[in-house]
């Protein structure tokens, strides 16, 4: 089965991709990021025709704590996150802290 | 623990069968962890190195749509935007490496030609146009980052899963198995013990016994002697 990209953000961050042709955006405007951004990420999470969810590594921090778990736990929809000052998201890098046992993603 | 078990040479042997069972699958269980955080380890170098792509290409296409948007106007772009007619599309196959199924993304209709975009020759400038190049080229970076960091997430459940193993294995079965053993082999030779000393005794008392009954005899044949003498 053929799935798509989804994005989620403010409209600035999705203006950019839908140039590119994607068609699944949720525009969540920053003044509304804390109110909106759950359900947003909640909906798309539960498409199933969204494979991979784009969004701004700053927008985690608008999220609840349970929804950004569920978010960056994902594999089905997979989350990628842009805009991060190190490599790879905030929960990506805990796991590896956690099952490895040393932060691998360490800048040196 | 040590004390639920009964002490019994069938239990005994019971656990030995576990004990050997459960080094055995220890000892399985670390290789595969092993091997998985070599596998993980070659996932990381490529991740890295897509990261710093995403990086780049990410800014790059900013700096594009944010010239775009200053040359030819904010509408101009969302118009543009909103005109797209392909969408990129993906699908997702997937490999084996090491039990772990990791996907393989494939994508299509991604890059785009000039005709493809939808909003015409005449209505776009190349601003727009180079913006959304370097958008498309931002989402084949995200893709491939998909497909690697999928695989590094689905790798790290399984390595968490596999320690957990080992460790439950090392730290709270086999030395309860150990401690299980050592019980019951303790009893058994105190046992043993118990029943060698109860022989012992047994024998001491039957050969007491032997005696008394033969110097009995011995008497009683001597007073039989004298008896007869006597006549």
């Amino acid at each position: 089965m053929s799935q798509e990209i989804a994005v989620i953000g403010s409209p600035d961050f999705t203006t950019g991709f839908r140039l590119a042709g994607v068609r699944k955006f949720r525009n969540v405007p920053d003044d509304e990021k804390d109110a909106a951004l759950d359900d947003a990420v909640e909906e798309t999470l539960s498409d199933e025709e969204v494979g991979i969810i784009v969004m701004h590594d700053d927008d985690l921090d608008h999220l609840s704590r349970g929804t950004r778990e569920s978010v960056e736990g994902s594999i089905e929809p997979v989350l990628v996150t842009l805009g991060a000052e190190g490599a790879g998201s905030g929960g990506l890098r805990d796991q590896i802290k956690r099952a490895i046992g040393i932060d691998l993603m360490e800048e040196d | 623990m040590a004390k639920d078990v009964k002490p019994t040479r069938k239990n005994l042997m019971a656990i030995e069968d576990r004990i050997e069972l459960s080094e055995r699958g220890h000892d399985t269980l670390e290789q595969k962890r092993d091997g998985l955080i070599m596998e993980f380890m070659d996932i990381l170098d490529q991740a890295q190195d897509v990261r710093s792509d995403l990086s780049s290409d990410y800014e790059t296409a900013q700096r594009k749509i944010d010239m775009a948007r200053a040359m030819e106007g904010d509408v101009a772009v969302r118009g543009a935007a909103a005109a797209l007619k392909e969408h990129p599309e993906i699908t997702t196959q997937s490999k084996n490496i090491m039990g772990v199924v990791v996907p393989q993304i494939e994508s299509s209709k991604v890059k785009k030609s000039l005709d493809e975009r939808g909003y015409g020759l005449l209505g776009s400038s190349a601003r727009i146009d180079e913006a959304a190049d370097a958008y498309e080229e931002l989402l084949e970076t995200i893709i491939l980052a998909a497909e690697v960091e999928t695989a590094m997430k689905k790798m790290l459940t399984e390595i968490e899963t596999t320690k957990r193993r080992v460790n439950a294995l090392e730290f709270t079965l086999l030395p309860n198995l150990y401690e299980n053993q050592e019980y019951i082999e303790q009893k058994l030779e105190e046992q043993e013990r118990e029943e060698i000393f109860r022989m012992k005794k047994i024998k001491a008392k039957k050969e007491e016994a032997e005696k008394e009954e033969e110097e009995q005899a011995a008497a009683d044949a001597a007073a039989e002697t004298e008896v007869e003498a006597a006549d």
